[in-house]
């Protein structure tokens, strides 16, 4: 079912923090502990290094791609504290945003979905987060900063879909898009912020874990009339979250794992989940009919094999 | 009560019946404080007359363990002492020492004190009780801030130059502490296998602390490189203090004698020369307890040093010029270096306590500076005309830099900088270089912090880089931010960085890294939980390279496997990309061969033997089913809306394949069925409304303009809710009687689908699908065509001119007014359909109206021209 199609030898020299690929699937950004983060042309089977880019002055992270038609953006955030928005222009890639304003590791960060506009969320270990929006007519970046977001710190954030199966859909008049986040913290808790005029507001706080929040994930669209997020935790478990309205949401445990969880990933469906962590295993769950998660692939645990 | 005089030192004082167990020098060396069970005395150096003691009766159950004054000149007339869990601050005054507080700070003994050595109102106090507390004058409610130790402590110091960070002593164990993140320690040294019996910073370096331990050792330790001793002084009995000296490179250790019989005496070392102690103060004939320096007067060349022994003689130590020679410092120059000193611990203070410092902050940043900076000179340095002026030479480039210093510099003005003559750059580099100058000069300055050196650095960095960009080991020997930010870094709650995951990336591709194998199996011997903050990589396994980089690879690997590292270096970042397809039902295969072109039993059709050829049976009977509810309708010639059976049948294969996210299948049926539901309705009503005839008086558009339209299909469906439905007002619930909500999903499935074909690279499927959205899509913002109508010169978005109501564009060749792509000649203004006029130009050159332009010819001109 799943085949490989390439395995890269990426060179980094030390530990790789994280890894994806564009919007097109045909290049891939990684970073690592050795503060560079590289960018790999991938065509059938072969791989070019097309960049190695080095600006932070700590390991690296997490790496988020821009949309295409805000042209190729590659975002970085660091142990330095910093945030950097790396741009493609002939060819070439260089530094085009730098957010400097934590006061503490950035740990996370995404890209909004293009309805959204270009807009950036950061995820840092000073508790706060922080939304970067682009303005074209100023051509600025401004800073929005949910301040002490998660206390301790903030590990992950995840943008909501834009496109999403909402009743006032097939209505004539203007859609505007809510613009909404949800992250998760060291205060073991998930939190659902919305953005409400200017300010970003905390709309839910979701409850069920009892260590770490390490990643979070809100599914980016999935054939049911239905939100999905999955969290995932120093204790051990994965967790559904699941609402009609993004108002309520109800708590499903997925499957509690041997070691800690780093991970969870959306496939672009919404329906396969993929899940790593402490024990260097990846497996992939889906969701069966009557609505329990079952794992369908274990396969890949020893994947760095060679 | 005899006094003594030698040429080395004199007896200040020889009281047994003080039986006081701790001495304190003020901050002005006049005062000496000694405190015990019953008695607090107070002693002036000054007075020749040894017997002048003032003492206060003190009655207590409990020892006095530490006593100090405070060492800033605000808060000299106090002084703390600790006696059990209390501390108590004492006010000498006019001859008087009157108590102003005293409290139980801790739960358990307290076993050190220590004022803060700029902050007048700050004092931190430990115990054994693990926690280390930290005062404030101002309110002796709690503690400003806790730290919590888990071991209990013995030694606490304030750093001499950093005003936040403190160092604490925990048996053998050395924290450091930044009051700004106090939940956990900056850095965790295990210094020593046995007690540390003494802590001291070093007055000069900010990062290096020195430990005295019982295991006959004093140590020396860089904060920021905890796992490797600086250097060692071998001592041949337990060490129990160890202080720098006030000047030079010198150090005082005291031991404790074993058995409490031989060496009383105090050891001098210059820690350049570490075989040997350079001078021995021989005196004391029992163990010292505490020793302290007196601040030098003005005039003296001599330093003094105060010292108190357990058969209570207090003994004051002159250290002639030659001594201090010997650790390296020159009392001739002293005058000179008094004012670096001054001014290095006002830089200290600065940030707590602004308002003393009095001295030029720019005066304070050109002595403070470090100019050892490589590639780098320092021309000028001019503090009173307020510029600075250095050449870099990096490789081929000779770049000097001036730097002006506005008035309100460093107050949230940046200094200007300019580019010198003669300088090797261009422009274009010269701009580039100011620019980022500027910007990191705004950043310090608007925290209203200097920034001269990190924009020297910077500077020369980026000269370096502009020479070979490719040289990495250049760029990071300058990391002049790392020591200093991520320093001070509280990785207790940094999470503990990921060595494996994976992420579904565009449709179908999952990507994986992970650790290698070796790695995995070590780390299940190590340790079987992964630990959650990056703080486990600093004290498990202590494995920080280098300077200050943190390895994660260190946690998997143990130090005997680091051979293997090496040797599998290049297998450290291996990424997996796999094509996840296979899991989905989405199939780019099917994607890039449906159809939605033709009328709706072809397109279904056709899309079953394209299933077909693909493998996908079940989509096969999908099709054909598909196929057959709306050819069913066609032949029985009956509205598709009123058949029962066949509108629901689509609805719920549609429902079936978006539950199991088969998204593809939905959409494409989602666009069929809409199709279906258009022609039926448009040939129903246009049925209806030809026999009926004029219809309803109430319907606005003319079915001529309907039939002209060349765009009659996507106007209907555009526009379906009102003109022509209006035919038929009261027929509209039967006519079209399931809209939302279900519609509402069919739309969003094909949304999905169009991202999906977006990210497969398939456009022009993705416009295809585009094409049946019912919602207006997004508002096109950017460039924009708009036709000018050829009569009013108007311009027009949509087909016809808004004034005149002719049709803005009409093509030549077909008479069809134009929307989409066109083409006009720019001589006669003749144009139209892009692929008519291809078709025409292919063969004539003239322009097809017969106005007889040369189209071809004459535009070609124009464009010369």
């Amino acid at each position: 079912m799943v085949t490989v199609l390439n395995s890269i030898d990426t060179g980094h020299e030390d530990m790789i923090h994280d890894a994806e690929m564009d919007f097109y699937g045909l290049r891939l950004a990684t970073c690592s502990s050795d503060n560079s983060i590289k960018i790999y042309d991938i065509k059938n089977g072969a791989h070019t290094l097309l960049e190695d880019l080095k600006g932070h002055f700590g390991p690296v992270w997490q790496i988020s791609w821009g949309h295409p038609k805000f042209g190729n953006l590659l975002a970085s955030c660091s142990y330095d504290r910093k945030v950097i928005i790396w741009k493609e222009q002939q060819g070439k890639w260089s530094k085009y945003y730098e957010y400097a304003n934590h006061d503490s590791s950035v740990n996370s960060v995404q890209f909004a979905p293009p309805e959204f506009g270009l807009a950036l969320a950061c995820g840092s270990s000073d508790g706060c987060i922080s939304i970067l929006t682009y303005h074209e007519e100023s051509n600025t970046w401004e800073a929005k900063k949910i301040q002490n977001a998660h206390a301790i710190g903030c590990n992950s954030v995840s943008w909501c879909p834009a496109v999403t199966p909402e009743p006032d859909f097939g209505n004539d008049e203007e859609t505007t898009f809510v613009r909404r986040l949800v992250s998760g913290g060291c205060d073991n808790l998930v939190k659902i912020w919305q953005e409400d005029g200017d300010k970003w507001v905390e709309a839910n706080k979701l409850e069920v874990h009892s260590d770490w929040v390490r990643d979070v994930s809100w599914a980016p669209s999935s054939g049911l009339n239905r939100h999905y997020i999955a969290s995932c935790s120093q204790d051990r478990r994965v967790i559904i979250w699941t609402s009609e309205d993004i108002k309520t949401w109800n708590s499903n445990v997925m499957h509690t794992f041997d070691d800690v969880v780093w991970n969870v990933s959306w496939s672009l469906n919404g329906n396969i989940l993929a899940v790593s962590g402490g024990d260097n295993k990846v497996s992939l769950w889906k969701q069966s009919m009557e609505g329990t998660w079952m794992c369908i692939s274990d396969v890949l645990k020893g994947q760095s094999a060679m | 009560m005899a006094v003594r005089w030698s040429s080395e030192f004199f007896t200040a004082l020889e009281h047994r019946e003080l039986q006081a167990s701790a001495m304190a020098v003020d901050s002005t060396g006049t005062f000496v404080l000694l405190a015990g069970r019953r008695y607090i005395a107070v002693r002036n150096l000054d007075d020749t007359d040894f017997e002048n003691i003032r003492k206060f009766p003190r009655q207590s159950k409990y020892d006095v363990n530490t006593a100090e004054w405070n060492p800033t000149q605000q808060n000299s007339e106090l002084c703390v002492i600790s006696s059990n869990q209390h501390i108590e601050i004492l006010k000498w005054s006019l001859g008087e020492l009157t108590q102003t507080h005293s409290m139980r700070a801790h739960t358990r003994v307290i076993t050190d004190l220590n004022w803060h050595k700029s902050d007048p109102n700050v004092l931190a106090s430990c115990s054994i009780d693990t926690f280390i507390h930290i005062w404030d004058m101002r309110d002796f409610r709690k503690p400003s801030l806790s730290l919590s130790a888990i071991a209990e402590a013995s030694q606490v110091r304030w750093n001499q130059v950093s005003p936040h960070i403190l160092a604490t002593a925990h048996d053998g164990d050395i924290k450091v502490w930044d009051q700004r993140k106090g939940n956990a320690p900056i850095q965790y040294i295990t210094a020593h296998l046995s007690k540390i019996n003494g802590l001291d910073w070093n007055p000069q370096i900010e990062n290096q602390l020195a430990t005295a331990s019982q295991d006959n050792t004093v140590k020396f330790f860089d904060i920021n490189n905890p796992r490797r001793v600086e250097f060692v002084l071998v001592s041949n009995a337990p060490v129990w203090r160890a202080r720098f000296t006030p000047f030079g490179n010198g150090l005082v250790t005291v031991v404790v004698p074993q058995l409490r019989r031989g060496e009383n005496s105090l050891l001098l070392w210059n820690t350049n020369s570490r075989s040997a102690p350079v001078h021995t103060f021989v005196g004391h004939k029992d163990v010292v307890l505490e020793f302290q320096w007196r601040k030098q007067k003005l005039g003296e060349n001599d330093f003094q040093l105060v010292t108190w022994s357990r058969d209570q003689t207090l003994l004051v130590w002159r250290i002639e010029p030659f001594l201090q020679k010997l650790c390296g410092y020159d009392p001739n120059n002293c005058r000179k270096l008094d004012g670096v000193e001054n001014e290095v611990s006002d830089t200290a203070s600065e940030v707590s306590y602004k308002a003393v410092t009095k001295i030029k902050p720019l005066q304070q940043e050109f002595s403070l500076l470090n100019v050892q900076i490589p590639n780098l000179k320092v021309v000028k340095m001019d503090a009173s005309q307020r510029c600075c002026v250095v050449s870099a030479n990096a490789n081929n480039y000779k770049v000097t830099l001036h730097v002006n210093f506005p008035n309100g510099y460093p107050n949230g003005i940046p200094p200007v900088f300019e580019i010198g003559q003669g300088s090797s750059i261009d422009e274009f580099v010269s701009k580039h270089l100011l620019q980022s100058l500027t910007y990191i000069a705004q950043q310090r300055v608007s925290k209203g912090r200097t920034c001269l050196e990190p924009c020297l650095r910077q500077f020369v960095v980026m000269l370096e880089q502009l020479v070979d960009s490719s040289d990495v080991t250049q760029l990071h020997q300058h990391q002049y931010l790392e020591p200093d930010v991520l320093g001070t870094f509280n990785d207790a709650c940094i999470p503990f960085p990921r060595t494996s995951g994976a992420k579904f990336c565009s449709v179908s591709i999952l990507v994986c890294f992970g650790r290698q194998l070796h790695m995995r199996r070590t780390l299940a011997k190590v340790d079987s939980s992964t630990p959650r903050a990056l703080s486990a990589l600093g004290n498990g396994f202590n494995n920080r390279r280098g300077n200050e980089q943190l390895t994660v690879i260190s946690h998997y690997i143990q130090k005997q496997r680091l051979r293997i590292k090496q040797s599998n270096r290049s297998l450290k970042g291996v990424i997996t990309v796999y094509d996840a397809a296979g899991l989905f039902s989405v199939n780019r295969q099917l994607a890039e061969k449906y159809i939605l072109d033709g009328d709706v039993t072809r397109i279904c059709k056709y899309n079953a033997k394209i299933a077909e050829f693909v493998g996908r049976w079940d989509l096969v009977q999908a099709w054909t089913l598909a196929g057959l509810v709306i050819k069913t309708q066609e032949v029985e010639q009956e509205d598709m809306m009123e058949h029962p059976f066949g509108n629901q049948l689509i609805q719920s294969l549609i429902t079936h394949y978006a539950n199991h996210s088969d998204l593809q299948t939905a959409a494409m049926l989602s666009c069929v069925f809409g199709k279906g539901q258009d022609e039926k309705a448009r040939r129903k009503s246009l049925l209806k409304y030809f026999s009926v005839g004029t219809g309803s008086p109430y319907h606005t558009i003319p079915p001529a303009d309907v039939v002209a339209d060349g765009w009659v299909f996507p106007l209907l469906r555009a526009v379906r809710s009102n003109s022509l439905d209006n035919l038929r007002v009261e027929e509209l619930p039967q006519l079209i009687p399931q809209k939302p909500p279900v519609s509402a999903f069919y739309e969003y499935y094909k949304l999905a689908y169009a991202e999906m074909l977006h990210r497969w690279g398939l456009l022009y499927n993705r416009a295809e699908i585009l094409k049946y959205l019912c919602t207006p899509a997004e508002i096109h913002r950017g460039v924009e065509f708009l036709t000018d109508c050829q009569k009013c010169k108007e311009p027009s978005r949509t087909t016809s001119c808004p004034t005149c109501k002719r049709i803005s564009l009409e093509c030549i060749i077909c008479h069809i007014s134009v929307k989409g792509s066109a083409n006009c000649c720019l001589v006669c203004g003749h144009g139209g359909h892009t692929k008519h006029i291809q078709q025409w130009f292919e063969r004539y050159n003239v322009c097809a109206t017969g106005c007889g332009c040369k189209c071809l010819i004459e535009t070609v001109g124009m464009f010369n021209f």
